[in-house]
């Protein structure tokens, strides 16, 4: 059955059906490919430093293990607080009501690191709300696409051509910038970077 | 853990210019994950060698070796498995392949939003221009917050921060003009200011918008990045993709 997003606002319900947005549907990609000699597509691969052996596709795994070396499976590992306690699962939000916080500020959503674009389509919806969308109010919702240990947030909006969409990820609370601060820290950066296209908005 | 400063040198209204410092927004991390009372690691280990893999074991059992599995275990070996991956230095292999003793020879391919190849030409590195001669540019096109929000997917954002009292005072004359505004200010590179913003070579080009917050003698100013306005593909070219993707929802770590 496909996985909905239902949402209330002053206790009138509304489903949306979700799909994934794809950049790369939108813009195209770009792709920087190696070449051999002759001209062939070359294969990534990766060399131990001793230089001893070469790990091709589909040679490796990756899991946690105990300090005696045993692996440990998946489904007994738990998320664990700063002082190593478990942490609560949180269940999947999908198909589960959930109440809408807003309209909040565009800063909020500033704030939001994205991580995934739905479009939303709407099966059932409020008039109030879609109104309240179409006139450019956005609305923040808890989103958990699966059962885990980290709630996400999704927001709720709609362009100027009337779309709905989510936009899911966390939000950040960036530092204060101060006058007495004279060598300014910042968090080590984790970008991975890709070759994308550009786009043409302007 | 601190990350080193980087430098971003840029324009303000007035044109002048002033090189500051800036790194990611990021927000708290998502919890670990582990065993409770007991120390855990996460490896990467070796799941099987070249002479296990399916081709070779095709090639040396034939096309169906389902029974040479149960009866053996040739896709095993014994002793190389399990053992952990430490430090690896990237290569690349031939079509045959053998190790490349050389750089390869680099493509760019362009490919349309149905994955048809559109063009295709040597690859050429992409300097990153926002610590160039050329300051990136304050355009002087504004865009109310609301209106912002609507029309792009802001996938990364940057703060910036200053390096002595003269670039306070510049990067909170520059967050107070935008506060009172309401609005994002279009930043643009090159020597027009219309390049879009490359943070490292052959970085992700990003269209740039200043936000700018003060509360009292503090300021943020924050640059958020984006490549992809907010708009859904035309239908022809396969639309959205049914909730799957590469994040959370399809296996990525929480």
């Amino acid at each position: 059955m496909a996985r909905t997003l239902v949402v209330s606002l002053g206790g009138a319900q509304s489903t949306f059906d979700l799909a994934k947005l794809d950049r790369s549907k939108l813009y195209g990609q770009r792709k920087r490919v190696p070449l051999d000699p002759e001209g062939r597509p070359c294969t990534r691969a990766a060399l131990t430093d001793d230089g001893s052996f070469l790990v091709q596709s589909g040679m490796s795994s990756q899991g946690y293990f105990d300090a005696a070396g045993t692996w440990i499976p998946s489904k007994e590992l738990v998320a664990l607080d700063a002082d190593g306690n478990p942490l609560p699962q949180i269940p999947s939000t999908l198909g589960v009501e959930q109440p809408l916080k807003g309209p909040v500020a565009p800063d909020r959503l500033l704030d939001l690191r994205v991580q995934s674009v739905y479009a939303l389509d709407p099966l059932a919806v409020d008039d109030a709300l879609k109104r309240s969308l179409l006139a450019g109010d956005v609305y923040e919702v808890t989103f958990n696409y699966r059962a885990d240990y980290h709630a996400q947030s999704a927001f709720l909006l709609a362009n100027e051509a009337g779309e709905l969409f989510a936009m899911v990820g966390d939000v950040a609370d960036p530092a204060w910038r101060d006058p007495e601060e004279r060598i300014p820290t910042f968090e080590a950066d984790d970008e991975e970077e890709h070759g994308d296209l550009d786009f043409e908005m302007f | 853990m601190p990350a080193p400063q980087r430098k971003l040198h840029l324009t303000n209204s007035k044109g002048r210019n002033a090189t500051i410092v800036f790194g990611s927004v990021k927000p708290p991390s998502p919890p670990k994950l582990g065993v409770p009372g007991s120390e855990v690691r996460f490896l990467r280990f070796f799941a099987a060698t070249p002479t296990t893999l399916h081709e070779a074991l095709q090639t040396q059992l034939g096309e169906d070796y389902a029974q040479a599995l149960i009866d053996g275990d040739p896709e095993v070996d014994f002793e190389r498995v399990g053992r952990e991956i430490g430090e690896t230095s990237k290569v690349f292999l031939s079509a045959d392949g053998k190790v490349l003793h050389a750089a390869p020879r680099e493509v760019e391919l362009i490919l349309d939003p149905d994955g048809n190849e559109k063009e295709r030409r040597d690859w050429e590195d992409k300097q990153a221009n926002v610590n160039d001669e050329l300051p990136v540019r304050w355009t002087g096109r504004k865009m109310p917050k609301k209106e912002a929000v609507r029309k792009f997917v802001f996938s990364r954002t940057i703060e910036l921060a200053h390096v002595d009292g003269l670039t306070y005072d510049y990067l909170y004359a520059m967050a107070q003009e935008l506060a009172e505004e309401d609005a994002l200010m279009l930043m643009g590179g090159g020597p027009k200011g219309r390049d879009a913003l490359v943070f490292q070579t052959n970085g992700t080009p990003y269209r740039a918008f200043l936000e700018g917050r003060v509360d009292g003698p503090r300021y943020k100013l924050l640059l958020h990045l984006s490549n992809m306005e907010l708009k859904r593909p035309s239908a022809a070219s396969g639309g959205a993709s049914g909730g799957k993707g590469a994040s959370k929802e399809d296996g990525g770590e929480s």
